[in-house]
């Protein structure tokens, strides 16, 4: 197993990351040196308690804020020195997200809203079209396609979500307390769907939870509090979770 | 993102809040048909304008005529003054800036015969350049006179429709057409004395021979009544004829060859003819224009197109800032959608595109039944609008009410309303479609909208 988990390159590395908030003359560190490093194909998940700084690093991670300093390489890339237009388009081609609001667009339909990704990387219009319908029938919703998020249940519309994330193939998908507006039976099919999904096409997936029991799905957890990695284990059992 | 799921988007955007994407676009129908009715009353007038002049001769020519008139400031005649027209004053001419073509004549009395018919016509001998700069009608027989090819007689259309027969009892008029019947020139004889031991001079029309021409029918007055022949035959014809007659009499005709009737300028532009009007006056000769009679009135009109144009951009102002106010308006509603196409991808780029589109859009829809109902408000001030411009248009007396289009829309004007709808859009949409691109994606996902 060790040896194996040498050869494996690294999808994602992370170092002395730092954000720091200005709240009037106070500094506040939310994201307190920050180095880790995630593997290509490894289910990584960060777990802290409400206001540790977990979701300001998967934000950071994802380029939707900027790092204060510090490196975020993601594929080989390093994406704190992208400008705004290359970064749109390292998203369209690397990165997938689920969010815990689903934040699904409410005038689409479930295929339009997963066709989006794609529209936004000039897919041809069948092409599209037919990957997104068989990604919406993987995930289970082949008779909502043309329901809008408003139709459908929480669980209906986070599949919608994952189907979304996972239609453009990226090798990076960031989830962010997926399953927290689910009750417990949804969440233990969305996160089966998410590891099942993220295993048959290789890629790798860092997910913010405050939920310690969603850790078993994880090859490797990293405990945060007060913006600072305070514990990091590899769970070696996390496929048998599945 | 590719143009045609921006313009989708788009659309889908618009039908969203269909009253208010409606209202919207009725500020940019308002606008649109307020600019485009008031520039067509404003091409309409200046065309009506234009049309009267040019029944009565080209507009750019200015005349200088062996005996002008002179009129004294509150423009009552005062007398007229003989001015000699020789080459020194064409060399003169040639000097000032604008002048395009000159044009020496030389008019005399012709006469025309075919069998017991005949007519009297204005002969007017004149510098073979002129023809092709002075606005001559198609000729539908024959060419106009060249330097290899100049002894020909262009006559006129009106001319051929007035031959006529009187013998006293009897009064017939007659059209002939001379390349079916045989007609001759000759000068009339009341002029000048004749010889009666020499022939008499005259010209015979012969298809064959080549020696003449024939206009088609012209809505200038001049060029339907008058006959033309080359300068160069007129000397050489003039010079024959005045063999034919008296000693004393020749000698008083060879004067006609020492100064020219009238000189006509022609100028290069519309524009220009008053400007270069006012250097010949500098030059101490008298003149005339068409143009300086069209001039006032043709300030007039600019004005009341200017005036108008204010008018209708004044409405077009207010759609714009509609447009801006319901981009504003969107904009603020999809913050939440445009943070979450931001995280997917959607480059910064494609969401200034997608908010410029729904204005232009707008503007274009706008535009687009604007100028439908245009044509309509036009047909209507065409039909109806008469005493209102009678009363307006009271300062001219050539302006003819009866038959006049107040409202004209030339095809362009349509497309450049279009245009112009999708261009108010566009810039109105500017700036909020700028204000969408700075919204940040991490806010606008936290927004519960």
């Amino acid at each position: 197993m060790s040896e194996e988990v040498k050869a494996r390159k690294k999808m994602i590395e992370v170092r002395n990351l730092k954000k720091i908030y200005r709240m009037g003359d106070e500094k506040i560190k939310a994201v307190d040196d920050v180095s880790f490093d995630v593997l290509d194909g490894d289910f990584c998940c960060l777990i802290g308690t409400s206001g540790s700084g977990k979701s300001t690093i998967l934000n950071l991670l994802a380029g939707i804020e900027k790092a204060t300093s510090g490196d975020i390489i993601l594929r080989g890339k390093n994406i704190t020195r992208m400008s705004e237009a290359r970064l749109a388009g390292f998203r369209q081609s690397s990165l997938g997200f689920v969010f815990q609001s689903y934040n699904l667009i409410g005038t689409m339909t479930a295929l339009e809203n997963v066709e989006l990704p794609l529209i936004f990387k000039r897919e041809k219009r069948k092409v599209r079209r037919k990957k997104s319908e068989e990604m919406l029938k993987k995930v289970g919703l082949e008779k909502r396609m043309d329901h809008k998020p408003s139709e459908m249940s929480g669980g209906q519309q986070q599949r919608v979500g994952i189907a979304r994330a996972f239609v453009a193939k990226p090798k990076i998908i960031f989830a962010d307390e997926p399953t927290g507006n689910l009750d417990t039976k949804t969440t233990v099919e969305v996160m089966t769907l998410i590891k099942q999904m993220a295993r048959e096409n290789h890629q790798t997936i860092v997910m913010v939870t405050h939920d310690p029991t969603l850790t078993e799905y994880a090859d490797k957890v990293i405990r945060i509090s007060d913006g600072k990695i305070v514990e990091t284990k590899i769970n070696q059992a996390a496929d048998a979770a599945v | 993102m590719n143009l045609w799921d921006l313009l989708k988007m788009g659309l889908r955007n618009l039908s969203r809040r269909k009253a208010r994407t409606a209202l919207t676009v009725v500020g940019v129908v308002i606008g649109t048909v307020s600019i485009v009715s008031m520039v067509s009353i404003g091409i309409g007038i200046n065309e009506t304008f234009e049309k009267t002049y040019m029944e009565n001769g080209a507009m750019t020519i200015i005349q200088i005529q062996q005996y002008s008139s002179s009129f004294d400031e509150s423009g009552n005649w005062t007398g007229d003054k003989k001015q000699t027209l020789d080459d020194s004053l064409v060399e003169q001419l040639r000097g000032i800036k604008h002048v395009k073509a000159i044009a020496p004549i030389i008019d005399q009395n012709g006469q025309f015969k075919s069998g017991k018919y005949s007519t009297y016509v204005q002969l007017r001998a004149i510098g073979r350049d002129a023809f092709g700069e002075f606005g001559f009608p198609e000729l539908t027989y024959g060419t106009y006179p060249t330097a290899t090819d100049n002894k020909k007689i262009v006559i006129a259309n009106g001319t051929l429709q007035s031959f006529y027969y009187y013998s006293g009892r009897k009064y017939e008029e007659k059209t002939i057409d001379p390349t079916q019947e045989k007609i001759t020139f000759t000068f009339p004889e009341w002029n000048y004395q004749k010889n009666p031991r020499k022939k008499d001079y005259k010209i015979e029309m012969n298809p064959g021979l080549g020696n003449f021409a024939v206009m088609e029918e012209s809505d200038n007055w001049e060029y339907n009544s008058t006959c033309y022949v080359d300068m160069d035959f007129f000397k050489e014809m003039w010079k024959q004829y005045a063999s034919t007659l008296t000693v004393a009499d020749r000698k008083r005709a060879m004067q006609v060859l020492e100064s020219y009737s009238a000189i006509y300028v022609n100028v290069d532009n519309i524009d220009n003819v008053v400007e270069v009007q006012e250097a010949i006056k500098a030059l101490g000769y008298g003149t005339y224009s068409d143009m300086q009679y069209l001039e006032p009135l043709q300030q007039t009109s600019n004005m009341i197109q200017v005036v108008l144009g204010a008018i209708g951009a004044l409405a077009m102002l207010v759609s714009a800032i509609n447009i801006a106010n319901t981009m504003v308006m969107s904009i603020y509603e999809r913050t939440r959608e445009i943070g979450i196409m931001k995280v997917l991808g959607c480059k910064v780029y494609d969401i200034r595109r997608l908010f410029l589109y729904e204005a232009a859009l707008i503007g274009l829809m706008g535009g687009i039944i604007g100028i439908m109902l245009s044509y309509l408000v036009s047909f209507f001030i065409n039909k109806y609008g008469q005493p209102i411009f009678a009363a307006i248009m009271q300062t001219s007396a050539v302006y003819d009410v009866e038959g006049a289009k107040f409202s004209v829309i030339p095809f362009w004007l349509p497309f450049a309303a279009a245009v112009f709808g999708m261009f108010v859009g566009v810039v109105s949409g500017y700036i909020p479609a700028r204000r969408a691109t700075k919204i940040s994606a991490i806010e606008a996902m936290k927004s519960n909208q």
